[in-house]
């Protein structure tokens, strides 16, 4: 099994451990998965990430390969008008194959104009690169790299990210200026991958991401695989005062579930990708019906009938079913009708008469000024046939049933898309 | 987690094979799960009680544990009838993973006191664990 540059760290923590994408990861530490999603609800977590995967494309061809494997429109994806991704900006997309099936989401970030860096899951460095490779007819002029396991990477995320980060960067004010969501600053490599100059105080370069893994306000961090334990390090004891904690893949899971994110391989997969909560990463045109590019896996898309359907549920009370052969989804009257993708429980939520309410929703918002959630089970389920929201269905392992509701939304007041200025204070 | 020597597993209660642990209390055993168990599991959200009354088998199903990480059944240690059930834990499941074994989950009136016995001492259970 493979390790990041921090497992000694989390072994010497006492993390419970266990193997994630080919890498021994840490699932939670003593402090216990629940404070670790609740450290990021209402002050700051870090999550050790370096097992995911970093590829960069480089040379004049690299938006037309993009364009034809990578499911977003490179030409007109920024904004609500549209616009070109431009130097400085990323977007959330898959790879889909001939079929029409999920091999693996990535970010895919745009450093110049002719130097592109995807991210995508732990193990998937080397067959995205070689999916790349196989449908790249311009040689040279999509010069694909995999720096799997030579990079280094961490996700500080929470409300409090801003004013932890800025304490080991040198002209953090500058860096977080103007960084709206899905954009980013700075190289981990900058002799290999030209940006802006982003460093620590010590002039370690790094880049900072505004993205995350958690629906909530935060960065990705970038940087070589040996100055990994000393940011990480830094990072804890900067963010000491406001209760940053480190938190593990479980933390990450509950958080990722409950803001209605998909974990690639469970919840969107080698299936069609179709009906399903995220197809906005599909370039449809204003009237919503045709898309504007075509790209590997479209046309199989578009053939498709009677495709599957998947959707987001939130149960009454934390219970959850455990995925296994026997796991499966009823009607209320007992008739099998889907199966269970995802089924976790969200820590920071309860329902108050009815209404999911988290520990980030204002008071005057419907939080009651004494709100201990105890949690709701929640994620994503696949049916024959869609349901409308607030319908009620069924998830058993073959012996427990468990009501839950089929939703469009989990987890409220998320924080991720928060204007930079407001969190600068946070 | 915990290392196996750091596991806290007293003298007094006879413990199973699936990590529960059974104490006598006068005419009564009271039952939880072991310190192994709760860290294994991890942070404890939910915890699903017998009714007072029913009746098991040694080795029944009596009530699940939701963990962050899974759903585990309780097998109850003892055969009888349940007396009394840990109402604070339906507020505050995390009581399991705070102490294991002040925690208590259910109480059970014996009708074979003598299964007691049969149950692993702390040393052999540690064994066990040890693999």
């Amino acid at each position: 099994m493979k390790t990041t540059p921090l497992h000694a760290w989390h072994v010497g923590q006492n993390a419970n451990m266990a193997e994630f994408g080919g890498y021994e990861m840490p699932l939670w530490y003593p402090a216990g998965a629940k404070a670790e999603h609740l450290a990021v609800i209402n002050a700051a977590g870090l999550f050790d990430t370096t097992h995911m995967a970093v590829l960069t494309l480089q040379g004049a061809k690299v938006h037309d390969l993009l364009q034809a494997c990578f499911s977003k429109d490179l030409d007109r994806c920024i904004g609500p008008q549209k616009g070109p991704l431009v130097t400085g900006r990323c977007v959330y997309g898959v790879f889909l194959d001939e079929s029409g099936g999920v091999i693996d989401d990535a970010i895919v970030y745009k450093c110049e104009n002719d130097d592109y860096m995807i991210v995508v899951n732990a193990s998937m460095g080397g067959p995205i690169a070689a999916h790349l490779q196989k449908n790249n007819p311009f040689g040279d002029a999509a010069r694909i790299v995999d720096w799997t396991d030579k990079v280094g990477k961490m996700d500080i995320q929470g409300p409090k990210a801003t004013a932890i980060l800025s304490r080991v960067l040198n002209d953090a004010d500058q860096v977080f200026d103007k960084m709206v969501y899905f954009s980013f600053k700075g190289s981990f490599a900058p002799a290999e991958l030209a940006s802006t100059s982003v460093s620590l105080k010590d002039g370690t370069p790094l880049m900072v991401s505004r993205t995350g893994y958690t629906g909530e306000f935060g960065f990705e961090l970038f940087i070589a695989p040996e100055h990994v334990e000393r940011l990480w390090n830094e990072l804890l004891t900067a963010g000491a005062e406001e209760g940053i904690i480190a938190c593990g893949l479980a933390a990450r899971d509950s958080l990722r579930a409950g803001a209605g994110l998909p974990l690639s391989h469970q919840d969107i997969g080698p299936w069609l990708f179709a009906e399903n909560p995220w197809l906005f990463v599909l370039p449809l045109d204003e009237s919503g019906s045709s898309l504007t590019k075509d790209c590997i896996g479209f046309s199989a898309l578009q053939a498709a009938k009677n495709a599957e359907v998947t959707q987001a549920f939130a149960g009454f009370d934390p219970r959850k079913i455990t995925l296994s052969d026997k796991a499966h989804v009823t009607s209320p009257d007992g008739e099998p009708i889907g199966t269970i993708l995802t089924c976790t429980t969200d820590m920071a939520i309860d329902r108050i008469e009815g209404t999911i309410v988290s520990l980030a929703t204002p008071v005057g918002a419907g939080r009651p000024e004494s709100f201990t959630p105890r949690g709701l089970c929640c994620g994503f389920v696949r049916l024959k046939k869609k349901m409308d929201v607030g319908s009620e269905i069924i998830l058993t392992d073959g012996k427990r049933k468990l009501k839950v509701e089929i939703r469009d939304d989990i987890r409220p007041d998320r924080t991720a898309r928060k204007p930079m200025k407001t969190m600068l204070n946070a | 987690m915990k290392e196996i020597d750091e596991l806290l597993l007293p003298e007094d209660l006879g413990y199973t094979d699936d990590h529960e642990w059974a104490q006598k209390t006068g005419e009564t055993f009271r039952v939880g799960v072991s310190d192994y168990a709760q860290d294994q599991l991890g942070d404890i959200v939910f915890v699903e009680l017998p009714e007072v009354g029913d009746s098991f088998a040694k080795g029944d199903e009596c009530g699940t544990l939701e963990s962050v990480k899974a759903v585990s059944e309780l097998y109850t240690p003892l055969s009888g009838e349940v007396v009394a059930v840990n109402e604070a834990l339906t507020d505050n499941p995390e009581l399991i993973n705070e102490d294991p074994y002040g925690a208590w989950i259910l109480e059970i009136k014996p009708s074979a006191p003598a299964e007691f016995d049969t149950l692993h001492k702390a040393a052999a259970y540690l064994e066990m664990l040890k693999g």
